[in-house]
């Protein structure tokens, strides 16, 4: 199958991909839930779209393309709302995080569909350890080439949507001291990480898709893993580093500011991404997941340490004007706060240490998904 | 003549059963895959009518208390995994619960007078048909590992429809003791203030030993062993005082949940010693009927079963679409609530120190119990893999 051509796209629209967690109100342990979840949602019109995941603990929920903050944000208020209303209705807890606290990989099961099968089969425990959740932002490119030249000229910005997004401490019961503990799950896959520096389109069409296809390793964008990758069929690059948050409302800012992020970009008024970037590329990652805000990170031009909170605080304020154009502010203002409450991680350790159990911490995770 | 290494004592009787009952459970589930509990009941039963006067119990046997304290643990657990909270923002699980006990009650009792059967004794009957044991049911759920909106809806009406029955059965003995005694004050307290007395007494065990457990902070993380010598201790009192462990057990794991300190998965059943009990609860519960009694109810037994079995499908499936499943879903639910024995026993054991010997009485209640602990749990199991809901990996 060749690469399909890339699809023209409206520059700068957005579109959010949230997967979650179906959590068993009795013990708080993933359940099972997808197919009567899934049964209960298609009766009536949902906002947006929602498919099951590799396991039937987990479904993946999808925006529709937006513009603005405020219209992305109304829509995934009402997506949760719907869901949280279908979750009662079953007994099955609905919430956001990178990882499950406690969940044995061993228990999940695999839903029944060839395609989750077949990746089940030939990934064996990496599938089920799999059982991990994110959030994809998905950014309109004019032509492939401008989708090519945003993939890695947002590099340098990686580690701070890893920061901003982190929620997954904790796995398989303990304490990783991650912040996202998700990532290092996805990179155990052979075709993760970076995608390769080329910078147009037909370039990457006819020296690396069709070379890489001939190898027969892949068959078609869906075997890449990597951090970003564009996703001709939408005209898009898609985000994919980011944890689920624990809510909408950040999950809609991380959108944005990568939305504002890529207009900036867009003016190049940066010096143009090389492929020397890359070579701090998989330490500063190292950094944001194990530290999170409080990550050093090194700057791929200059080479300087900076600590990765400051980095963050001065793009925000670098992106202001763009996100006013864009009617972005207020997510920009959400993600200040950020920097000084903390991260999601950070809220989870503190309801572990509250509550002492990894059982409260999903507990807690549940309540503030539903906004309550 | 025999040497006496070959006659079989009382002492050993019981712990050879139970052994021999483990070891067949393992080997036909591993060959066949029926639950292992129907095994369990097997082995009981041919053992109790092979060597009759070796398992003989009184309501005051170690063995009795034992099955009693089995029970008292299985219960805690089905608490344990009811939300009420569910109940309040779905109401037609509830409504499906109740409906489905009443209309089982009625048609059970309507059948059971029309062969003849005496009124009083009809309504004890029906009570106890309105059941589904809840031992049979989660053995089964926690040996699949079973995870759906039929485990989920099976628990909440099992234990609804549990304690309704233990309800309807104590008004029943209550109005037979006004009758026979003519003693107003003596049918109440047999009744009501034994519901009320052991409901209270859980409930405030499951208030006591959480906030106990918070107290003692990160020590305590892991509740299991305090909950599972409460059980013990609920059980010795409900059965020094005459009141109902079934309702004080399930009302302190529902409260206990309620004001919950968490149960991890780990400790399902209550680990290894959970389920060394539970094959003595199995082995016991079948140990007390007869097969000249079963043979004799055979034919009125199977009529209700049928009937208790249709009644429960069509009732719950009615209420299923409304309750957000789909119809088949609904109807594997009334599948699934096919086992009634334990229940049975453990409430009739514990009246009969009252002069109430139902089960030598009836004996369609006994082919019943026979019939319903052997397959009871096979249908339950066959209804959960219908509705795939359990863990087996996929080829």
């Amino acid at each position: 199958m060749a690469l399909e051509p890339f699809k023209q796209s409206s520059p700068l629209t957005m579109g959010v991909e949230l997967e979650l967690q179906l959590v068993s109100l009795s013990d708080h342990d993933l359940t099972g839930a997808s197919p009567d979840l899934l049964h209960l949602l298609q009766r009536k019109p949902f906002p947006g779209n929602v498919t099951p995941e590799i396991t039937e603990s987990m479904i993946e929920i999808n925006t529709d393309v937006h513009t603005k903050h405020n219209e992305l944000l109304a829509q995934l208020h009402l997506t949760r709302d719907t869901l949280v209303a279908a979750g009662d209705t079953l007994n099955v807890g609905i919430c956001g995080g990178g990882t499950h606290p406690f969940q044995k990989w061993r228990d999940r099961k695999i839903f029944s569909k060839p395609r989750f099968k077949e990746v089940s089969a030939l990934y064996g425990y990496l599938a089920k350890q799999f059982t991990i959740f994110g959030q994809h932002v998905h950014i309109g490119c004019g032509n492939g080439d401008d989708a090519l030249f945003l993939l890695h000229a947002l590099s340098r910005y990686v580690p701070h949507f890893i920061a901003l997004s982190a929620s997954s401490p904790y796995v398989q019961g303990g304490d990783t001291l991650f912040n996202s503990a998700r990532l290092n799950s996805v990179f155990a896959f052979p075709m993760s990480g970076r995608a390769p520096f080329v910078l147009t389109w037909d370039e990457f069409e006819h020296s690396y898709f069709s070379k890489m296809e001939h190898t027969g390793v892949i068959k078609s964008m869906k075997d890449f893993y990597w951090d970003i990758r564009p996703k001709p069929e939408y005209g898009t690059i898609e985000l994919r580093v980011c944890d689920t948050p624990l809510t909408v409302e950040r999950a809609a800012a991380l959108a944005c500011y990568l939305q504002a992020l890529c207009a900036y970009l867009l003016d190049r008024k940066e010096e143009p991404p090389a492929e020397d970037d890359y070579l701090v590329y998989n330490y500063n990652r190292f950094q944001a997941c194990r530290f999170g805000l409080d990550g050093t990170i090194v700057h791929p031009k200059t080479y300087e340490s900076l600590s990765l909170r400051e980095d963050i605080l001065t793009t925000l304020r670098r992106m202001d004007l763009y996100a006013e154009k864009l009617g972005g502010s207020a997510a920009l203002n959400h993600l200040v706060q950020v920097t000084h409450t903390g991260s999601d991680a950070q809220f989870l350790r503190d309801q572990y240490n509250g509550s002492g159990s990894v059982e409260g911490v999903v507990d807690a995770a549940l309540q503030r998904f539903r906004g309550s | 003549m025999q040497p006496d290494i070959f006659i079989i004592s009382e002492e050993l009787a019981w712990p050879l059963a139970v052994l021999l009952a483990w070891l067949a459970g393992e080997f036909a589930h591993r060959w066949t895959g029926v639950p292992r509990i129907s095994v369990y009941g097997l082995v009981g039963f041919l053992a109790a009518q092979a060597f009759p006067d070796l398992f003989t119990t009184d309501g005051a046997s170690s063995v009795t208390m034992l099955a009693n304290v089995a029970f008292g643990l299985i219960l805690f657990e089905f608490g344990y995994r009811v939300n009420l909270h569910w109940l309040r923002v779905n109401p037609w699980i509830a409504l499906s619960g109740l409906f489905e006990s009443a209309v089982t009650f009625g048609v059970v009792y309507a059948i059971a007078h029309w062969q003849g059967m005496q009124p009083l004794t009809a309504l004890l009957l029906a009570s106890l048909a309105m059941s589904t044991s809840p031992a049979g049911v989660l053995r089964v759920i926690n040996e699949e590992r079973s995870s759906g909106q039929v485990t989920e809806r099976v628990l909440h009406i099992v234990a609804m429809n549990c304690v309704l029955a233990v309800f309807v059965f104590k008004v029943v003995v209550g109005f037979w003791v006004f009758q026979t005694s003519g003693s107003f004050t003596q049918a109440v307290s047999h009744s009501l203030i034994e519901l009320c007395a052991s409901a209270v007494l859980g409930a405030l065990f499951g208030m006591l030993v959480p906030a106990v457990l918070r107290n003692l902070g990160t020590l305590a993380r892991d509740g299991t062993v305090a909950f599972a010598l409460v059980v013990v201790l609920l059980v010795a009192i409900t059965h020094a005082a005459d009141l109902s462990p079934v309702l004080a057990t399930l009302t302190f794991g529902l409260m206990a949940r309620h004001r919950r300190v968490s149960f991890t998965r780990t400790q399902r059943n209550f680990g290894a010693i959970g389920e060394v009990l539970t094959v003595l609860l199995f082995v016991f519960a079948v140990s007390t009927l007869d097969w000249d009694r079963v043979l004799a109810g055979a034919m009125l037994g199977l009529v209700l079963i049928v009937a208790r079995f249709v009644v429960k499908v069509a009732a719950v499936a009615v209420f299923s679409h409304v309750g957000g499943i789909t119809w088949r879903k609904g109807a594997l639910i009334g599948v699934a609530m096919s086992p009634m024995s334990v229940f049975v026993v453990l409430v009739l054991e514990q009246t009969k120190s009252m002069g109430i010997v139902l089960v030598d009485e009836l004996a369609a209640l006994a082919a019943m119990t026979l019939f319903m602990e052997v397959i009871g749990p096979i249908i339950t199991q066959r209804a959960l893999v219908w509705a795939r809901e359990t863990a087996k990996e996929e080829d």
